[in-house]
């Protein structure tokens, strides 16, 4: 949070109706996403009670657990929503695209496209996550046998899981979340969470505005929670009799249909809200830096999808090394994205003009020509006197650059008291001793400089696996599954 | 599936499950619970006449299997077996590993009242009753626990340490009755639920128990918790002879440790060990 | 203290009082400021039916799954004089249990009076400090002075002594899987022991003993990823309990707020009941939503009046602390002239407004 998004909860209130946070979508959205919304027994860990999915909004498959309890049944719904899942990923490829062979001379390609995921909340990344954690292991065979796509649907959600985790990656998302990113409404985050709320908020039905349109999603009754959770009067009033109608049949088509029919209602809402906020994100104008992003999540797609046979699941937890290491680049994503929204959006650059760690405004002189010197052979150094009102908290010999073009990059020279700031230019305008037509600001121009870099933070070296220092154990030992992994309960 | 006359469409039907389902939900959801009862009761009546006309007339529900001998000789022998008072769900365990058939749960539930009623009604008329387990300090009955009324007083009074030592001596003559025979998955399930909470019992794989393992280390266990819980059970149950009448003997005295209690707080065995 | 007790009788309207629970006290703490609920709790008012009647229900109902999966749980953990649990102390934990007495403290003798219960308490906690006697004490009732008011506590835990220590046990029925949990499941888990462990050392303390014989270690026993087999952690909740001895002594003395209060005040069910509510001044945040039954009332009004808080602490914070929205939005738009200890947040509110305007305007 910072007072700009705040004042634009304020906005959003004053309006009665959301207030954009973004100029363009920070976000990529497949042309073809797919779409879950799960459900899941209401004070279990992972007991999964039903999905909706599909890539077409008109065309959804619903996948039920009759009886949440009984394993078998959970492992046969974990084989179906395998099938559809496992298929999704694989007509999501795209056309292989070759690439310049790497350091060492091996081949290396990347596939043109990449599945993505859609969820409503965080909550269904968690249960996806759990899904993944609870099917990896399964064996294929022995006393406990899944089908043999159950443990490759783990494997794949645990990895679609850990993306989400991923600053920037579009590949799993919560569309509560992607929402956020780019509205503020007039209510406060933990109402945001409720995804019928915020899209009533964002784009109010007609005849309502956003206060009316949320506080009429905040009825269970009319508005099914987006899940994984079920509302407590449905699982007692609807759910509880439906299931044990179910167990009495003993398997009867009818009882099975009763139960499909109330999930169905529950499911049905929020799968239409899903693709409503596909279409709000969809008609945002796409950020810059997004088709970058997305190549890098094809890259981490299709190495994961190359090695996929070689590979183990992923282990319980990470061992000290891997775990360092993930950390470091979680942080260095958080960080290349924040920098990449700002010199994307002017609406995002605009929090840091606030702070103080970016200014903008209009040149009042310069000397495009001015040249340094001092050294041994001159240097091309403009100067520039810039007019702002913001409130700069850059210290004189700060580096910085232009946020329309970063590559023109300066220093500043001098703050004068009454929003002047004396800039020298120092590169990105040509390897000559004139600047390159246009690339120098005019007095005049609307101008905007700011701090924030791209790459600011490098790659670090970790150990390798075999070089765990003692202090974090030693060297792990390889993985490898065991029977215990494949035979654990799920009761 | 005749239809009543006035039977509505599936449609119609569908609204209206619809409707009452959101009305039932409501009602529950501002706590007006007689509201929710009623219009329960209704969604019940449209769902089956939906079913009725969209799936055709039910199945019924299957007969539930009865055993061949009625529930109280199922406790009965289970108890037997265990020689200890036990919770239901512990009995219906032990009936299921050692006897053919099952104890229906739903029985078991009101069965202590049956045969107190029974018994107050004409005393001693049945060869033996099931009845209470009576705590050591204020000889109430126990909660949730089921003993035989032919069992002398001392077994059938529970202290501090009786539950542990219960447990362990159930194990002691489970195993020993288990080891008699080759022991069945089922009746393995059951001394494993024993072993694997008794320090020392599992000396093979996980899920199996060798009976004789099992006794020794149970034992082994009980030498430390019989004379102190014997102690407290005698004298709780001399205690017991000489003020209950019979009736409170076999289920307990309610009313005896309400009156106690009001006038002294802090009396009866808490201190006597 | 024992004056006050006539003028919460009168708050309830004749209504028997509500037990505390950790719940309620853990929630109390999260909100200390709010004056409504300091007095509402204090009295034992049935919140629930007064949010009803005011028609905004409270949003807590829980799924007869959930609560059957706890139940189902909680009786597998203490099924055949917790067999399992012990197991888990004497394995998971390493302790060294040799003799095991069971005391079940939720019922005496068919009856569940709550002095009755509370005194038993005492009586056995006092006798096992004395002289170790009894292991497990499964429902005790404590006692927690709040606001100057003492309070039962219903503790949904075992008391468990060892060596002279006593430590909580609390069974809950989220799951951990690899070792972890979902983090606001055991932060709640923790707040709510931490209660416990508070009273407990109360009780400890006026029984003439060292209150640090009762340990800030309390264990959580929990189904182990997910199968329905029990694992135990150790759960070190001085944190929980700093905050919680804090919170409680700052919590305005209930005398105090009800000096302010009209002499007549109650807040039986009725016509006047949204007036009485409303004498008592709440001090709503979002977070309220997750424990009080009042939230949705309280919300109403909070956005009624456009207070800032509704929206969050962090904006409230974001805002320097302007109240309500229309003065943030008057100092943003220069229309409001700022007091001199808000002029900075007028500033800055002016600057964020010039700011969107701006970067808004480019896109139009």
């Amino acid at each position: 949070m910072s007072a700009l998004s705040s004042l634009a909860r304020l906005q959003a209130v004053a309006a009665g109706i959301a207030q954009p946070l973004a100029t363009v979508r920070h976000c990529h959205v497949s042309d073809a996403p797919l779409v879950l919304v799960p459900l899941k027994l209401a004070g279990e860990a992972a007991a999964p009670l039903a999905v909706m999915l599909g890539s077409d909004p008109g065309d959804p498959s619903l996948l039920v657990v009759p009886q949440p309890r009984n394993r078998d049944l959970r492992f046969a719904f974990a084989a179906s929503l395998a099938k559809l899942v496992l298929n999704h990923i694989e007509t999501s490829r795209g056309a292989v695209e070759e690439l310049p062979p790497g350091k060492e001379g091996e081949e290396r390609i990347r596939y043109g496209d990449a599945p993505q995921l859609l969820v409503p909340n965080r909550g269904g990344v968690a249960f996806l996550r759990m899904m993944g954690r609870s099917t990896r292991f399964r064996s294929t065979e022995g006393p406990y046998a899944v089908e043999p796509a159950v443990p490759v649907l783990g494997r794949w959600l645990t990895w679609f899981a850990d993306r989400h985790d991923h600053p920037g990656s579009s590949l799993m998302g919560a569309v509560t979340e992607l929402l956020r990113l780019h509205w503020a409404t007039g209510q406060s985050s933990l109402e945001d969470g409720n995804l019928a709320a915020l899209t009533g908020w964002i784009d109010p039905p007609a005849g309502l505005d956003g206060p009316a349109a949320a506080a009429r999603a905040e009825d269970p009754v009319v508005w099914p929670p987006a899940g994984p959770t079920t509302d407590p009067t449905f699982d007692n009033e609807v759910l509880a009799p439906a299931i044990a109608g179910y167990d009495r049949s003993g398997g009867d088509s009818r009882a099975g249909e009763r139960l499909h029919a109330a999930i169905a209602g529950q499911l049905t809402p929020t799968w239409d809200l899903m693709w409503r906020a596909v279409g709000l994100l969809r008609a945002l104008p796409e950020g810059a830096s997004v088709p970058r992003r997305w190549e890098r999540d094809r890259d981490a797609f299709t190495y994961y999808h190359q090695t996929f046979g070689e590979a183990y699941p992923q282990a319980r937890r990470d061992p000290p090394v891997r775990a360092a290491r993930r950390l470091h680049d979680l942080e260095r994503a958080q960080d290349a994205y924040d920098a990449q929204r700002a010199f994307d959006d002017p609406l995002v650059m605009a929090e840091h003009r606030l702070s103080g760690q970016a200014f903008g405004g209009t040149v009042t002189e310069c000397d495009p020509a001015r040249l340094d010197e001092t050294g041994k052979r001159p240097k091309l150094r403009p100067l520039l006197r810039v007019a702002t009102r913001d409130p700069v908290r850059l210290d004189a010999g700060a580096t910085v650059c232009s946020a329309d073009r970063p590559a023109l990059k300066g220093r500043i020279v001098e703050l004068d008291d009454d929003g002047g700031v004396v800039l020298e230019l120092t590169g990105g305008m040509g390897r000559k001793l004139v600047p390159e037509a246009g690339v120098v600001p005019e007095v005049g121009d609307r101008v905007c400089f700011t701090s924030l870099t791209e790459g600011s933070f490098g790659a670090a070296k970790f150990p390798d696996r075999e070089d765990t220092p003692w202090t974090h154990g030693g060297p792990p030992g390889e993985y490898v599954p065991t029977d215990e992994d494949a035979e654990e309960d799920w009761s | 599936m005749s239809r009543s006359p006035g039977a509505s469409s599936p449609d119609e039907l569908e609204t209206r499950i619809a409707e009452l389902r959101a009305s039932v939900r409501r009602a529950m959801a501002s706590g007006d619970r007689q509201k929710a009862r009623e219009l329960r009761a209704e969604l019940r009546r449209t769902e089956s006449a939906w079913d009725d006309a969209v799936l055709g007339g039910g199945s019924g529900d299957p007969e539930e299997g009865r055993g061949l001998l009625p529930v109280r000789e199922q406790v009965h022998q289970a108890l037997t077996l265990l020689g200890a008072p036990a919770a239901p769900k512990l009995i219906g365990s032990v009936y299921a590993a050692f006897f053919p058939g099952a104890i229906p749960g739903s029985r078991l539930t009101s069965l202590r009242r049956d045969e107190e009623r029974s018994f107050r009604t004409a005393p001693y008329a049945r060869p033996y009753y099931l009845c209470a387990a009576l705590t050591a300090d204020l000889l109430a009955p126990a909660r949730g626990l089921l003993t035989v009324s032919t069992w002398p007083l001392e077994q059938r009074i529970v202290g501090p340490l009786s539950p542990r030592a219960d447990f362990l001596s159930s194990a002691v003559r489970l195993a020993e009755h288990a080891g008699r025979g080759a022991p069945d998955p089922g009746v393995q399930r059951l001394l494993w639920r024993f072993a694997s909470n008794i320090p020392g019992a599992v000396t093979g794989t996980v899920g199996t128990v060798d009976p004789a393992a099992l006794a020794e280390a149970a034992r082994a266990e009980l030498d430390v918790h019989r004379d102190p819980d014997r102690r407290r059970r005698e004298s709780a149950a001399a205690r017991a002879r000489e003020r209950l009448d019979d009736a409170e003997r076999l289920f307990g005295s309610r009313l005896r440790a309400l009156r106690a209690a009001g006038r002294r707080p802090a009396t009866n065995g808490e201190t006597d060990r | 203290m024992t004056d006050t007790a006539p003028d919460l009788d009168r708050l309830r309207g004749g209504a028997p009082p509500r037990n505390h629970d950790a719940r309620t006290i853990a929630a109390l703490t999260s909100n200390p400021g709010c004056a409504r609920r300091g007095v509402m709790d204090a009295a034992g008012v049935d919140k629930d039916a007064v949010a009803r009647e005011l028609g905004f229900p409270a949003p807590f109902g829980q799924s007869q799954f959930a609560i059957t999966r706890g139940n189902a749980f909680e009786a597998q953990v203490k099924a055949d004089g917790c067999a399992e649990l012990l197991t888990l102390l004497r394995e998971r934990l390493g302790l060294d249990v040799p003799e095991v007495a069971y005391d079940d403290l939720e019922v005496v003798a068919g009856n569940e009076g709550r002095e009755l219960r509370h005194s038993r308490t005492r009586r056995l906690v006092a006798r096992a400090l004395e002289n170790g006697e009894g292991t497990l004490f499964d429902h005790p009732l404590l006692r927690l002075e709040i606001a100057g008011h003492p309070a039962y506590l219903e503790p949904d835990v075992i008391a468990f002594q060892l060596a002279g220590r006593l430590h909580v046990i609390e069974v809950k029925s989220f799951a951990v899987v690899d070792g972890q949990a979902e983090p606001e499941q055991v932060a709640a888990a923790a707040r709510q022991s931490a209660v416990y462990v508070l009273a407990l050392r109360r009780l400890v303390a006026e029984l003439g003993h060292d209150p640090a014989r009762v340990s800030h270690d309390v264990f959580l026993v929990c189904p182990e990823n997910f199968s329905n087999r029990p694992t135990a952690t150790p759960l070190d909740v001085r944190p929980q309990l700093a905050v919680l001895e804090r919170q409680l002594a700052r919590l305005t003395r209930i005398d105090d707020i009800l000096a302010e209060l009209p002499g007549d005040l109650t807040f039986d069910l009725g016509e006047s009941l949204a007036a009485s509510v409303r004498a008592v001044d709440a001090r709503y945040a979002p977070e309220c939503m997750s424990g009080c039954e009042m939230a949705l009332f309280c919300r109403d009004e909070a956005r009624a009046c456009g207070a800032t808080g509704a929206l969050g602490r962090s904006v409230r914070d974001d805002l320097g602390g302007v109240d309500t929205v229309g003065t943030a939005l008057g100092l943003a738009d220069g229309s409001l002239h700022p007091s001199d200890d808000l002029a900075e947040t007028a500033d800055q509110l002016r600057a964020a407004a010039r700011l969107r305007a701006e970067a808004l305007q480019g896109v139009a």
